[in-house]
């Protein structure tokens, strides 16, 4: 016959397993792009493509950020109501900066493209929040 | 007797004439010496004074010389002082240090925005992408292209082009203004060796 502490410890085992097995069965991959072209200091075109991995990603989870969420389970629908939040994490993560100048005759144009190359995300969906970290 | 006393007359006169003809030959030859003298002379005085003059140029010279090899190594001396202040500003980064970059980007709003918020929102997202620009080009470096076409000596075409090519992270925005659809943004970046270690 077991003790009340062999006991105690066996079902403390049992339900971590369940909690991580559950968080992680929970946690989805994301492929996620984004870049946005400024011409002549004004906004020209801006693109975030966000798509669910079809293959598993290799990496580590690094940087987390945590999105609010209500209730969704599409990480599109999360990202448009925390789209400030996460561009401005993407912009923490680092984007690729290509700028090209032209001058013809003293008048001057120009070109930036701030790019986010297609990353993995690893995205836990949470009750109230979501946690998000790129896989590296 | 008598003609030996004429001979001896003859032989007198013709003493006399000889020495007057060569008494006038001898006069002649030093007039034209000294003449030639005189003139030599002046050559002489002429050559020192043209002497003299060359020295004095060739002093003045020497001085001018003198002078420009004096602002030369002033100029030169100020170039050093310049270069040594360039690189003692210029920061150079070490190991266990780091280098903080400041810079302001500006962006405006398109025209046909719907609202003055969405009118800030994209003018602040142009103003981020110049800041990012901006630090790229302090931290990398830009890439400048120029060409200048010339017909019938005349330029018809002048163009630059400049290229920056970077990957910006972990900048962060220290203040963001809004005035007259200007949106500038102040963006700041801390850059450490361990960034670049690989």
């Amino acid at each position: 016959m077991r003790s009340r502490d062999g006991n105690l410890n066996f079902s403390l085992r049992l339900c971590s397993i369940v909690i991580f097995s559950s968080l992680a069965l929970c946690a989805d991959e994301y492929l996620i792009s984004y870049k946005y072209i400024v011409k002549d200091a004004t906004l020209y075109n801006e693109n975030l493509f966000i798509s669910k991995a079809m293959t598993k990603c290799q990496g580590n989870p690094q940087e987390e950020f945590i999105l609010q969420n209500s209730g969704e389970d599409s990480l599109k629908k999360l990202i448009s109501k925390n789209s400030e939040e996460f561009i401005e994490y993407i912009h923490k993560l680092g984007l690729n900066v290509s700028h090209d100048e032209k001058t013809t005759n003293l008048q001057n144009s120009y070109t930036t493209v701030l790019t986010l190359k297609t990353t993995c995300f690893k995205v836990d969906f949470n009750d109230n929040f979501a946690i998000i970290a790129p896989l590296k | 007797m008598k003609y030996s006393i004429l001979i001896t007359l003859m032989l007198s006169a013709s003493a006399l004439l000889a020495t007057d003809k060569a008494q006038s030959v001898d006069t002649a030859a030093i007039e034209q010496t000294n003449a030639e003298l005189s003139r030599v002379k002046a050559e002489v005085a002429q050559a020192k004074a043209e002497a003299a003059l060359a020295t004095t140029k060739a002093n003045e010279a020497k001085k001018e010389s003198a002078k420009i090899a004096q602002e030369l190594a002033f100029v030169k001396a100020e170039k050093e002082e310049e270069l040594a202040a360039a690189a003692a500003a210029e920061e150079v980064l070490r190991k266990n240090k780091t280098i903080h970059i400041s810079v302001v980007g500006q962006g405006v709003a398109p025209m046909n925005t719907s609202s003055p918020a969405q009118a800030y929102a994209l003018a602040k997202r142009a103003a981020i992408a110049d800041a990012y620009r901006a630090i790229a080009e302090k931290v990398k470096g830009v890439r400048i292209d120029g060409q200048d076409t010339i017909k019938n000596m005349m330029v018809q075409r002048s163009t630059i082009r400049t290229y920056v090519q970077a990957m910006v992270k972990n900048a962060d925005i220290v203040e963001t203004t809004f005035k007259e659809g200007l949106c500038e943004v102040e963006m700041e970046i801390l850059i450490s060796h361990s960034d670049f270690a690989q």
